[in-house]
Formats: C-alpha cells, sequence, structure tokens
C-alpha cells in the first residue's frame, strides 16, 4: 500500500488537489430548479476570506502602481522608446524630454482636475449622498468584469450600493473591503439593472453579453423602439436610483433563444472601458444643500399664515354670498312694508290689519354673529356698527334689527339719503311684493 | 538502467531560484493580470499566471509542485474574480502538472517547444475552464473560442519573450 502512493505520489497529489477544489465549488454553487448551477451571491466566510487574502495581497501593489503611474506605459516613454534619440542628441532630448513629460503630467493634472470637477459638481448637484472613488484595479479576466475602486467598509461603503458617474450608471458594489471594494460593471453578463426606455416606456433588464456591451432582454418585439432611443434606470432593482442614464439603443434584433422576444443592444453613456474617478451612491435619502434647505423651511414658515388667512378670505366670501342669498329669499317671501302705488297713509305699515304687523324685535339678551343686524367681524353690543357701516341707511337710536329687517345692513350700502329708516330698507333690498 | 539515466538527468536538470522569485513573480503576474486590462482594454489576451505556472513547473520538472503551483495560481485569480473560487483553480492544477511532467521528458530550452507547449496549455486550460464551468457545475457562461485562440497565441508569445529573462535568475552553480 505504501509502495502504491509512493509510485503514485504525483498522481495521488493531484487527485487530492483537483477533489479539494472540486469540494470547495460545490460548497459556493448550488442548483436551481430547472436543473442549473447557481453561484451564491453571497459568499461563505471562507470563500470572502480567500477574496480579501487576494485582495490584500495584489490592491496595494496595483494601487502603487496606480499612483505612481509607472506603468508598462511609462517605461516604454522613459526608456525603450527615447534610447535611439538620446543616442543621436543626448542633452538636447534629455531637456525635450523633460519638459515632454512635465507637459504630458501637467497636461494629464488638468484632465483629472476638469474630470474631478465635473465629478464635484455632479456630486454636488446631485440629490443623494454618494462617495467618490478612484479606480485602481480589475479582475484580470474579460469573463468577469469586475473593478476595484479604492474606497471600501471604511468609508461607508456597503454592498449593492450604486456605482455611478455624471454620464450614466457604472455598475454595483458586489464586494467591500476594509479600504478598497469590488464593483460589478453593467456590462457583466452576470449583472442586472431594471431599465426603462425613454419615449416608448419599455421597461427590462439591462446585463451585459460574452462581448461586454450592456443589452436589454426580456421584450416582446415592439416596432416602436428605435435606435437612438434613450435609456433610463427604472429603479425597480432597488439599487440604481430612477431617472440616471444608462445609455442609449444601439440596435434592436431578435432574440434568438426565445421566439417573439428582442434584445435591445445599449450603447453605454458612461466609458465602461475607461473609467477613472467614479462615484458611489451611499444613501438615497434625498439631499438638499443648505440653499435648498433655507428655502424649504421659509415655505414651510410662510405657508401657515398665508394659508390661514387665504381659508378666512374664503370663509368671509361664502358667509357674504350665503348672507346675500337668505335676505333675497326672505324678501321674496315676506309682506311688503311700502307699496310705491299706495299713499303713504295708506302703506302696509299704517294698516292694522296687517296680520303681520311691524314691530322691533326683542333684543338679544346674548347676541352673537348671527344676531339680526350684527354685521360680521363685530360685537354684538356694539350697536353701532351697522351705523357706522352703513352711516345713510341706520337712523340714530334705531336698533340694527330695524333696518330693513335683511341682517345685512352693510351689504349694499345706499347711495341716498332716505327719509324714513323703513323706506330706506324698502329701496336698499330687492324688489317686494304686496301681500 | 534507462530508468536511472532518465532520474540522473531530471536531477541534472532541474531549475533552482532564488526564494524570493517564487514568491515576488507570481505575484508579480497577478498584479500585472490585474491592472494591465485596464490599460489594454478588450485587448488584453494573455493570462500572465499561467505562462508563471508553465515556466516553473517546466523548470523545476516536479509535477506535485507544478500541481500547487498552478492550485495557488488559480485560486487566486478565481479570488479577484467575482466567480466562484475553484474553476481557474482546476485549470490550471492541471495545467501545472502536465507541465511539469512533459518537463522530464523533452527538452523545454528549445524556442518552439516553448511557444508550442505554452500554445497548447493556454488552450487545455481554457477547454478545462469552460468544462468545469459549463458541465460540472451547470453554470451559464458566455465565452467565445476566438478570444481563447488570441489568449493563447498572447500567452505563447509572452512565454517566448520572458522566459529567457526569467531564465537569468535561476540559481547556477
Amino acid at each position: 500500500m505504501e509502495s502504491f502512493f509512493v509510485r503514485y505520489r504525483n498522481l495521488v497529489v493531484l487527485l487530492a488537489v483537483l477533489l479539494a477544489q472540486i469540494i470547495g465549488l460545490a460548497v459556493q454553487v448550488r442548483r436551481i430548479g430547472d436543473g442549473r448551477g447557481k453561484l451564491d451571491p453571497g459568499d461563505g466566510p471562507g470563500v470572502r476570506l480567500i477574496r480579501l487574502w487576494a485582495n490584500a495581497l495584489v490592491s496595494p501593489a496595483e494601487r502603487a502602481i496606480h499612483g505612481s503611474k509607472l506603468g508598462i506605459g511609462g517605461l516604454w516613454q522613459n526608456y525603450i522608446d527615447l534610447r535611439h534619440v538620446r543616442e543621436q542628441n543626448q542633452e538636447l532630448q534629455k531637456t525635450i524630454d523633460r519638459l515632454r513629460l512635465e507637459q504630458a503630467s501637467m497636461l494629464e493634472d488638468a484632465r483629472q482636475g476638469q474630470r474631478l470637477q465635473g465629478l464635484i459638481g455632479f456630486q454636488e448637484k446631485y440629490i443623494y449622498k454618494t462617495v467618490a472613488a478612484q479606480v485602481f484595479g480589475s479582475s484580470g479576466s474579460d469573463q468577469s468584469r469586475v473593478f476595484y475602486i479604492d474606497k471600501g467598509a471604511g468609508e461607508g461603503l456597503d454592498r449593492d450600493m450604486a456605482v455611478i458617474t455624471p454620464d450614466g450608471i457604472v455598475g454595483k458594489v458586489r464586494d467591500v473591503f476594509p479600504h478598497s471594494s469590488q464593483v460589478l460593471a453593467i456590462n457583466d453578463p452576470t449583472s442586472g439593472a431594471g431599465v426603462i426606455l425613454g419615449t416608448t416606456r419599455i421597461r427590462g433588464i439591462l446585463r451585459g453579453n460574452a462581448a461586454g456591451q450592456p443589452e436589454i432582454v426580456g421584450i416582446l418585439a415592439d416596432n416602436r423602439i428605435q435606435p437612438g432611443e434613450r435609456v433610463l434606470t427604472s429603479g425597480g432593482d432597488q439599487i440604481f436610483p430612477r431617472g440616471l442614464p444608462v445609455g442609449t439603443v444601439e440596435k434592436v434584433v431578435r432574440d434568438p433563444e426565445r421566439d417573439g422576444f428582442i434584445i435591445v443592444a445599449v450603447k453605454s453613456s458612461a466609458h465602461l472601458d475607461r473609467l477613472d474617478e467614479v462615484l458611489v451612491v451611499t444613501s438615497t435619502e434625498p439631499r438638499f444643500s443648505p440653499a435648498d434647505q433655507h428655502e424649504i423651511a421659509t415655505s414651510e414658515t410662510l405657508k401657515g399664515p398665508e394659508a390661514a388667512a387665504i381659508h378666512d378670505e374664503q370663509v368671509r366670501e361664502q358667509q357674504a354670498r350665503d348672507q346675500q342669498k337668505a335676505s333675497e329669499m326672505m324678501a321674496e317671501h315676506l309682506p311688503g312694508l311700502i307699496d310705491p302705488n299706495l299713499p303713504p297713509d295708506q302703506q302696509p305699515l299704517h294698516d292694522s290689519s296687517n296680520p303681520n304687523p311691524v314691530t322691533n324685535p326683542p333684543r338679544a339678551l346674548h347676541p352673537d354673529r348671527f344676531t339680526p343686524g350684527i354685521a360680521d367681524g363685530t360685537t354684538a353690543t356694539d350697536s353701532t356698527a351697522p351705523q357706522e357701516q352703513t352711516p345713510k341707511a341706520a337712523p340714530e337710536g334705531k336698533h340694527p334689527g330695524q333696518i330693513g329687517g335683511s341682517g345685512k345692513p352693510s351689504e349694499k350700502p345706499t347711495a341716498k339719503p332716505a327719509s324714513s329708516a323703513p323706506a330706506k330698507a324698502g329701496q336698499s333690498n330687492t324688489p317686494r311684493r304686496n301681500p | 538502467m534507462a530508468v536511472l539515466s532518465a532520474t540522473y538527468r531530471r536531477d541534472l536538470e532541474i531549475r533552482r531560484y532564488p526564494s524570493l522569485v517564487y514568491g515576488l513573480v507570481p505575484l508579480v503576474a497577478l498584479v500585472l493580470q490585474a491592472w494591465l486590462p485596464r490599460v489594454l482594454g478588450r485587448f488584453a489576451w494573455f493570462d500572465l499566471p499561467l505562462v508563471v505556472t508553465v515556466y516553473f513547473a517546466l523548470g523545476r520538472r516536479s509535477p506535485i509542485q507544478g500541481t500547487f503551483m498552478g492550485a495557488s495560481m488559480g485560486l487566486f485569480e478565481d479570488a479577484l474574480s467575482h466567480h466562484a473560487i475553484g474553476v481557474n483553480g482546476i485549470a490550471k492544477t492541471v495545467v501545472g502538472f502536465l507541465a511539469a511532467s512533459v518537463g522530464v521528458r523533452i527538452d523545454v530550452e528549445n524556442f518552439t517547444v516553448r511557444l508550442l507547449l505554452s500554445f497548447l496549455l493556454s488552450i487545455l486550460a481554457s477547454v478545462i475552464y469552460v468544462f468545469v464551468y459549463r458541465f460540472l457545475l451547470g453554470m451559464e457562461l458566455e465565452w467565445s473560442w476566438l478570444i481563447e485562440l488570441f489568449k493563447a497565441i498572447g500567452n505563447s508569445v509572452i512565454a517566448v519573450l520572458t522566459f529567457p529573462l526569467l531564465d537569468r535568475l535561476q540559481i547556477r552553480d
């Protein structure tokens, strides 16, 4: 038995290593209903530990390369490409090289400054809270379109946070490390974002294809979808806020796997292959600038008194209309006090046979605003109030209730002085019918 | 006698490197593999960890060491992606084992042999990757044979260029 292991130890080690990895895969991948495998989106503790180690091992070096700009490009520019020129005119070329490098560096700095300026401008105006981050690495595989940013859990980032640029959405945070994060780009086949077409309002799911181009799947064939139509986030995925630009429709092709369905290829608004700075949406609670907050507070403060004033005005107008209507109805139904066709001594006012003689109404013990003759806004005890409002309609010493009996002496003040209060009352109201 | 001579030849040609090289070269390969696609975009048709695995497996001529080298490189690559950890690991484990096994039997100093070996092992790694992903795990994977072919060519070119440079790092008696 021992000789077997010694003789085939290479194969035994190979099989053991393979078996261990297969078991590891079996732990991570589970079967779903239709027999296909599906990667568990949440890494287990062991898997996460391995990713953490790999990230801790590779990220510092990657960040160092990115930060110092001493990549292959720099090596090429500074040494290999200039070697031949340096031989021809070393001193002169050194000067030119230095100037070129400085210029390139300044140009790069200026471009970066412009990008950052745009990013900060967008960040300040954007309603949600965001964190700016710099892209410094990728997965290194064209089958895994993820990249790394230099912000992590320490800066408040968390899984499934939206990653955007001022141009459009970029991806979502897939994994978070202490000071870096892994972002799954929208052009990865395993990504998914709820989108809506700007004009036709058709909804779909955005994901990447094998070539790394975003496309919308799951859409029934529709002739209205035309190239050039804008694509926006729908907000249905609970990750990307609604209304963010995604891209434009590039072309529409039939889905080869599903009859009646189409695939809408999308040209991404964000430059997914040239990302340098991105924004991570850390909170979807609306955030207002100090100026906006001041305006909102002012509006809230003014809203109460203004609303109350408008309401009071409406109530007053309504009461006035009601009183006017009531006086007109009473004038129509009550017997007339003055008949213009009769001489003054035969007026119904002096007719003792009148079944409804005019008498002074008893004075209210506790007058209120419904008491006849009390105008709105005056106190019941202030018997002069109607007189003040209609000084020519109410003679001195008369009770307000005597004035026309309409209960609204101030509504229609007469222009001419009246000889008597009843006559005045009869003229100031609508024409009356004799009984 | 033949076995003895083979063992003797194997022992004679085993390459040894400073310990630092075993740690730094794979690390540099992993870092560059993660960083260069940002510079080259979709034209990053190479797999530096695979090239390094093949190089050390061929040089050391130990299938066990090749196995572990391939497994560790593959697992690190998987850990940097969002895929299941182990797919690349399995592919590179087999590649490391086979490269070391082949290295025992043939002369790996030859330019053409290195070119062909790198190309074939790259194709094999891609095949194993797709096999494990689609058939063993039953997961959907969108891939293109053309890109895998370009990647194999890229790996071969890089191998031809970098193997002589790495040869200079070995300890010579």
